[in-house]
């Protein structure tokens, strides 16, 4: 219960950010204003239209009472309201995120298990060296690389998009392969990316667990590595693992807005370089709002597996 | 030894010697030093290096590398050699200012929530964790977006306001973790006890203890400010007229040459911004290892 108010209370906080923000800052309709097209008084009465010729508070409200209705403003690019225009992106990000996010962790709390039990051996320290490297090098670029390296000289997967012009959704195996094949490399470069960044946090994580006292009882009662490794270490540090996931959640979403960019991948992520590029403010205002509070819905469902997994803890 | 007299010795000349020698013997951390200089070095000289002016046309658009060109020329016939060269002053300039602007505002805001705990702690750690829990390049566009459509407000000032304005929560986190430690302990506890006021135990007795943290925050903080703003440019939100490594990459997307296999575009202000922010990593170990001398002795 405590659990839902503080999720309604950030999400709240969040959509008033970003409702001040955007409206102390200039005139929504600036970027019409500086339209040939339109005419001072067609100006006004798309004021009108959109209330926007009330006091600031009036619009606050009525904004709120927008958004429980799923409205979240009109696209001046797509000529669509902004929440169709997001709603049809979702599902190829959602189809990015959800399968990028598990892999990852779970291939990163494999790894970072492994290097914290060999610790100071020649395989953890390559493995933290080549990390520091590859986290020095900027996201975007690094898929940029990737888009190079296998679809402009290898030409193994598509240059952008992800289905081929022409196909059409369908539960059919041409259409299956298409999408597989243009779906792979974004992915693949998501879970890269991510795996190298969880790793780092794993690996102390179960260094501080190889510490505790249990793991001494454990070792001087003479029970096999694989056991205490699998059953003690591995058990006990997916604790501290499990809180952050709602931060890999945050910054897993970060790397799909790149990722997409760099893939021309009709994502929500992209959504967020269209926007700017055509100066389509009301829609990366909605993109912010909607990424943000799929955030907060990730972080409740993580307090509640973190209650499920820590007896001790008890939410009321 | 009183905090004064320590702290000037830490700044005396002593002090940076014995700076040199950890760097020196810490081969990650001289590598991050070398980087950084030649770095600094190339933007200070950039108008003696460069071959020709980055903002003027100097020859046909969307050539190859060539003798006259070694890394050929952009759209409208820049040549890119140059363009590099100079994007280094804005890159620099941009994740300088945003991190010693974002370690700051981290610095002011864990030192109060640290120092005066209660409410004030309460109210400020909620506020740091939301906006830590949030995805921070998401955001950080976001306030760019906003802040750049103040027609007024330069440009190359909003992208830094953007950045150092989601750059603080986690080194308010670490200040305050540092501060409270640091309030538990005995001089500041007699310094109140004689009556010395809260703002002047702050300034004159905690400050001065956090100063490394805070002097490491600001250098790790930089790496990730050039990410970020190398993100920003990337998606366009960039000054055009100052042209960063990563606004070289957005014209270089825009315009196809990602897909037209023009490597000598993308490729070289990609390894630049690897190089720099790696230099600060490197150099952000180094000092931690500096400042912590349990951390100095482990690797002999």
């Amino acid at each position: 219960m405590y659990r839902i108010v503080t999720s309604i209370i950030t999400f709240f906080a969040v959509v008033t950010l970003v409702f001040f923000l955007s409206r102390l800052t200039g005139d929504p309709l600036a970027e019409l204003a500086n339209d040939p097209r339109i005419t001072p008084e067609v100006l006004e009465s798309i004021k009108r239209l959109f209330g926007l010729d009330k006091p600031v508070y009036v619009q606050y409200i009525d904004y709120l009472k927008n958004l429980f209705r799923g409205e979240l403003g009109f696209s001046l690019h797509y000529m669509r309201p902004v929440m169709d225009v997001i709603l049809e992106r979702l599902p190829y990000t959602l189809a990015l995120l959800v399968p990028s996010i598990t892999i990852s962790n779970l291939l990163a709390y494999r790894i970072g298990t492994e290097l914290a039990w060999r610790r100071g051996s020649r395989l953890e320290v390559t493995t933290l060296t080549l990390s520091i490297f590859l986290r020095s090098v900027p996201y975007f670029w690094l898929a940029i690389v990737f888009l190079y390296i296998f679809s402009v000289k290898l030409e193994w997967t598509p240059l952008y998009g992800a289905m081929s012009p022409g196909m059409s959704p369908g539960l059919n195996w041409e259409f299956i392969r298409d999408y597989l094949w243009h779906y792979v490399l974004p992915f693949f470069v998501l879970v890269f990316r991510e795996t190298i960044a969880f790793l780092f946090y794993v690996r102390s994580a179960m260094i501080d667990v190889l510490g505790e006292d249990y793991i001494v009882t454990a070792r001087a009662k003479g029970l096999p590595d694989k056991v205490i490794k699998r059953s003690y270490v591995a058990r006990n540090g997916i604790l501290p693992i499990v809180t952050i996931l709602g931060m890999r959640y945050a910054f897993l979403i970060d790397g799909a807005v790149l990722t997409e960019t760099v893939f021309s991948y009709p994502g929500t992520g992209r959504l967020v370089f269209e926007s700017i590029y055509n100066r389509d403010f009301w829609l990366l205002q909605g993109v912010v709002v909607i990424l943000a509070a799929s955030v907060i819905i990730v972080n409740f469902i993580i307090d509640l597996i973190y209650a499920v997994l820590d007896p001790r803890v008890k939410y009321g | 030894m009183g905090v004064q007299a320590e702290l000037s010795e830490r700044l005396n000349l002593g002090a940076l010697y014995e700076m040199w020698m950890v760097f020196r013997r810490n081969k990650a951390a001289l590598t991050g030093l070398i980087l950084f200089t030649a770095i600094v070095l190339m933007a200070v000289f950039a108008p003696y290096l460069a071959p020709y002016n980055p903002y003027e046309s100097v020859g046909a658009p969307f050539q190859p590398p060539s003798d006259k060109h070694p890394l050929g020329t952009n759209d409208v016939g820049q040549d890119l050699l140059s363009e590099l060269i100079y994007g280094a002053r804005i890159s620099l300039f941009i994740g300088f200012v945003a991190a010693v602007v974002g370690t700051f505002i981290g610095t002011f805001i864990g030192l109060s929530a640290g120092y005066f705990g209660g409410l004030v702690d309460e109210a400020l750690m909620r506020f740091t964790d939301m906006w830590l829990s949030m995805p921070t390049l998401l955001f950080t566009i976001f306030l760019a977006a906003v802040i750049t459509r103040i027609g007024t407000f330069p440009m190359l000032y909003g992208i830094i306001l953007a950045i150092a304005l989601t750059a603080w929560p986690s080194v308010a986190r670490m200040v305050r973790s540092a501060v409270l430690s640091l309030k538990e302990s005995l001089y500041v506890e007699a310094a109140r006890a004689i009556g010395v006021p809260s703002r002047r135990i702050l300034v004159k007795h905690i400050l001065p203890n956090v100063a490394p943290i805070i002097i490491i925050e600001v250098i790790t903080r930089m790496a990730i400010a050039m990410l970020t703003e190398a993100s920003l440019s990337f998606l366009g939100l960039g000054d055009p007229t100052a042209k960063s490594w990563g606004m070289m990459i957005h014209y270089a997307m825009i315009r196809n040459a990602i897909t037209l296999g023009m490597w000598w575009w993308f490729l070289p202000p990609g390894i630049m911004i690897s190089l720099s922010v790696l230099a600060f990593m490197l150099m952000g170990l180094g000092l931690e290892e500096y400042f912590n001398p349990r951390l100095r002795y482990k690797e002999q």
